[in-house]
């Protein structure tokens, strides 16, 4: 059940995004997403480093431990604060320190990072571009 | 000697004429303070107060919602502008086969020109507005602000602002180019039309579409429902269109909200340069 609701919301975040940016000129969140990798979709544990609450869009940078030791940070790309803010995810929803389960589409260009699909805590709330769900 | 007097008389009176006739051409309309009684007659106007956002009315399934917006003959294809934003909200396309502007052979093959290039993105990801028609069309809110010969839309994306005159004021004949154009405004009954020339080169009719410098758009603004309204759009350019491309977009008005300030350039991490090419900053 978690895992259903967990893949539709992941569905309507990507339809949101997607269907915003095959309107005119340009209305999607501001950018397209040829950045990403649409095709694929990740998943990494991570320790979140730091939460930029901004516009255009938030961004979620999380260290993510790395197999030799040490950590990688990874930036994750999200809404806008805007529009979560108005669909329950507030700034301080999300915090340094926090344990995440991210689910991205990750750049094409292999750096760490990518489109966040949603970012899940240990408490079960999940944070998509849809906002926020218990 | 009289002779020359009067000629300098009249170079002077045609000169002052000459002056008059730029100030009164270049120069705004003159707004006046509003009288208590126009103060007055604003609360029989339609109650356009508040935010709105592209949606769909409660409770009307997507089938039903679609079709409402879909409203007859009127294309819907890629590009309309209430394309995206019902798309956001519905999570669906209507049901037809998009239509898109119906483009004359000359901005056709503009059209196919710009596409073939291959751009990843447009300038909007470096944070330069989209202005019209496609700011009316974007995932966010927008309030409307009436106030005694003016109507005020005050939208979230870009942090823009559209200024509808509804003073009796005549669209500009030879209007400078800007993002939003010029718009004047008249009451029909309970709907607001709105009338906006002189469109910035740097906006698109379409996605890949330019437009002349004969661009109009009409706009038509009503309430359907207490907290729903209509926009039909109608694009015409004669030298870019073979006919009028009418849209139409439901808002639903969000009570409980207020708009919010959005800075593009506050933590803009994406681009497009030159070439078309699309990016993501990383470390800034």
């Amino acid at each position: 059940m978690v895992r259903r609701f967990s893949r539709l919301a992941t569905a309507v975040a990507v339809a949101a995004f997607l269907s915003g940016n095959a309107a005119p000129v340009s209305v999607s969140a501001h950018h397209s997403f040829a950045v990403f990798d649409l095709t694929t979709q990740k998943s990494i544990d991570g320790t979140v480093k730091q939460v930029d609450w901004t516009n255009p869009h938030v961004w979620i940078w999380v260290d993510v431990p790395k197999a030799d030791g040490g950590s990688e940070t990874y930036g994750f790309e999200g809404m806008s604060p805007n529009f979560l803010a108005r669909r329950g995810w507030s700034r301080t929803t999300l915090q340094t320190g926090m344990k995440v389960t991210v689910q991205y589409r990750p750049l094409k260009d292999g750096k760490p990072g990518g489109m966040l699909v949603s970012a899940k805590l240990p408490t079960g709330l999940l944070l998509t571009g849809g906002g926020a769900q218990q | 000697m009289t002779d020359r007097s009067f000629g300098y008389t009249s170079l002077l009176a045609a000169g002052l004429a000459a002056c008059a006739t730029v100030l009164v051409s270049a120069q705004d309309w003159k707004t006046k303070s509003p009288t208590a009684a126009e103060w007055a007659a604003m609360a029989k106007l339609p109650d356009f107060t508040g935010v709105w956002e592209a949606g769909r009315p409660p409770g009307q399934a997507a089938a039903a919602g679609q079709a409402g917006n879909a409203q007859g003959a009127a294309p819907r294809g890629q590009g309309a502008p209430a394309q995206g934003a019902a798309g956001r909200a519905g999570g669906g396309r209507a049901g037809g086969a998009p239509a898109g502007p119906q483009l004359t052979p000359a901005y056709a093959a503009k059209r196919q020109e710009l596409a073939s290039r291959g751009a990843e993105d447009n300038e909007t990801a470096n944070c330069l507005p989209p202005g019209m028609p496609g700011i009316m069309g974007q995932p966010y809110p927008m309030e409307f602000l009436l106030t005694p010969g003016k109507v005020t839309i005050v939208i979230e994306a870009y942090t823009q602002v559209r200024h509808i005159y509804t003073d009796g004021r005549p669209l500009p004949s030879d209007p400078d180019p800007k993002f939003f154009g010029t718009s004047v405004g008249k009451w029909e009954g309970d709907t607001l039309v709105a009338e906006t020339v002189g469109f910035s080169p740097l906006t698109q009719l379409a996605a890949n579409t330019p437009h002349s410098d004969k661009m109009r758009i009409t706009e038509r603004f009503r309430l359907t429902a207490p907290d729903v309204m209509t926009v039909d759009t109608t694009v015409n350019d004669p030298e870019a269109l073979t006919a009028p491309w009418t849209s139409s977009r439901t808002l639903i008005r969000h009570r409980d909200w207020t708009i919010s300030e959005y800075i593009c350039e506050e933590n803009n991490r994406n681009y497009v340069d030159a070439a078309g090419k699309a990016g993501v900053k990383l470390d800034k």
